[in-house]
């Protein structure tokens, strides 16, 4: 092998190698990315009763405003690295839990429901969202410890087999293409909310402080 | 050996190398993790003494909420870094403390008890995180010490008890402690829901919700 030949294969080994590792590494932080998620959203009432605690405003409302930015933050962070699920190629071809792109799809259920009510004021829809993300989180971690996590244990060989897209690949892909769908509807429903809501808000601002254009100024001086 | 035996070797090289820096880091960093969560816990006393030196109420507010902030995101990064242990993979690969599953759900239900109780109001919630704090603490370090960080030295039967503390030496002991792990970690994480769903996000259960 001559010099030329090993610089190609370095080349192309950190190239592809990077990719896999980049890949690899969205695939390891993502159980620790929804056991925050998880524990931030379920830690609510403790994070309301240390803020009833606040003598002044301001330490609560920076408090308050901390924990707001850590959960939601996470749980589009979540969300946005689960995006590999929606990977056809990746679905094939690694070994992914078979149920992540449903679980995926439930984090923007409950990112949805965050968007459309008022989580923190309503509690039916803090209760909504809150079982989104337990049903999301189930779907995740059963098939990544069984399964993806669990290859050395011929006990649970079944479950390994039943649980990896790499070893259904119809399957698997199938159950992505379902879910893209099921993100497609929600994503393109929030869309259409936020467009007539802006239209609405707007509207109703611009109508209340509409300002004189310079003609109409000047018609009004001269009557 | 071909060009494209190479890029695969190297390709399995880095990402399997990667892997285990990973995980060998987290195991690394974990014990400081404990030790400032256990030094956190115990320095309470001296921060509400301190808070009560406070003559204006805004620094006394921002000390409380700092303390509390770095007390408690110390305890969730801990729990998450700990997820390690949840896998029989891992467990059975790398070099990890026997009992360090056990620990991470003394460390859950730390929180369990923070959501469900008040430890900085009621001194019976306290001492619970207080114990649970000092049992998962004994449960992460003793094999830590003993194990993964004697078995190199140890001779006789120090090194078959260091060998015993190591999941990868002992896997017959540490995947069966890997599934108590999480059986514990899910029956703490459903109550934990459950309680969530039933005060809706309140501070507490109200007398009104609990019919519904």
């Amino acid at each position: 092998m001559k010099p030329d030949d090993v610089a190609t294969a370095i080349t192309n080994a950190l190239v592809q190698g990077g990719a896999k590792w980049l890949m690899a590494t969205i695939v390891a932080f993502l159980p620790g990315l929804w056991t925050m998620t998880l524990m931030l959203h379920l830690g609510r009432p403790y994070v309301l009763r240390t803020l009833r605690r606040c003598g002044l405003r301001l330490g609560a409302d920076v408090w308050w405003m901390s924990y707001l930015l850590m959960r939601d933050a996470l749980l589009l962070v979540t969300f946005a690295l689960s995006w590999i699920f929606f990977a056809p190629n990746e679905v094939q071809s690694a070994a992914l839990p078979i149920t992540g792109p449903v679980a995926a799809l439930f984090l923007l259920l409950a990112l949805a429901v965050k968007l459309v009510r008022r989580v923190d004021d309503d509690v039916s829809a803090y209760r909504w969202s809150t079982a989104f993300l337990v049903v999301g989180a189930t779907l995740y971690y059963l098939p990544q410890v069984f399964a993806i996590e669990a290859n050395s244990q011929p006990r649970l060989s079944w479950l390994v087999d039943t649980f990896t897209s790499s070893s259904h690949p119809t399957a698997a892909l199938w159950i992505m293409w379902v879910s893209l769908a099921g993100v497609i509807v929600i994503a393109g429903g929030l869309a259409l909310r936020l467009i007539q809501h802006a239209d609405r808000t707007m509207g109703q601002r611009l109508s209340t402080t509409r300002p004189k254009t310079p003609s109409a100024a000047a018609h009004a001086a001269d009557d | 050996m071909s060009v494209g035996d190479l890029t695969t070797a190297i390709i399995n090289g880095i990402n399997a190398g990667g892997e285990q820096f990973m995980e060998g880091t987290l195991a690394a960093v974990l014990p400081i993790i404990w030790l400032a969560i256990l030094g956190l816990q115990i320095a309470q006393p001296y921060m509400l003494d301190m808070i009560g030196r406070f003559t204006l109420r805004l620094g006394a507010d921002m000390l409380w909420l700092i303390y509390v902030m770095v007390r408690d995101i110390l305890i969730v990064t801990g729990v998450v870094m700990s997820f390690m242990f949840f896998f029989p993979d891992v467990v059975t690969t790398d070099v990890l403390p026997l009992t360090g599953g056990l620990a991470a759900a003394c460390l859950f239900g730390v929180l369990l008890v923070k959501l469900m109780g008040d430890p900085d109001q009621n001194l019976r919630d306290f001492r619970l995180v207080s114990a649970l704090l000092g049992l998962g603490a004994a449960l992460y370090f003793i094999p830590y010490v003993v194990g993964v960080q004697a078995n190199s030295v140890a001779t006789g039967t120090l090194l078959r008890v260091s060998n015993f503390l190591v999941t990868n030496s002992n896997p017959s002991w540490a995947v069966p402690l890997t599934y108590v792990s999480i059986a514990l970690l899910a029956v703490m994480g459903a109550v934990a829901a459950g309680y969530t769903l039933r005060t809706g996000g309140r501070p507490e259960v109200e007398p009104s919700t609990s019919g519904d």
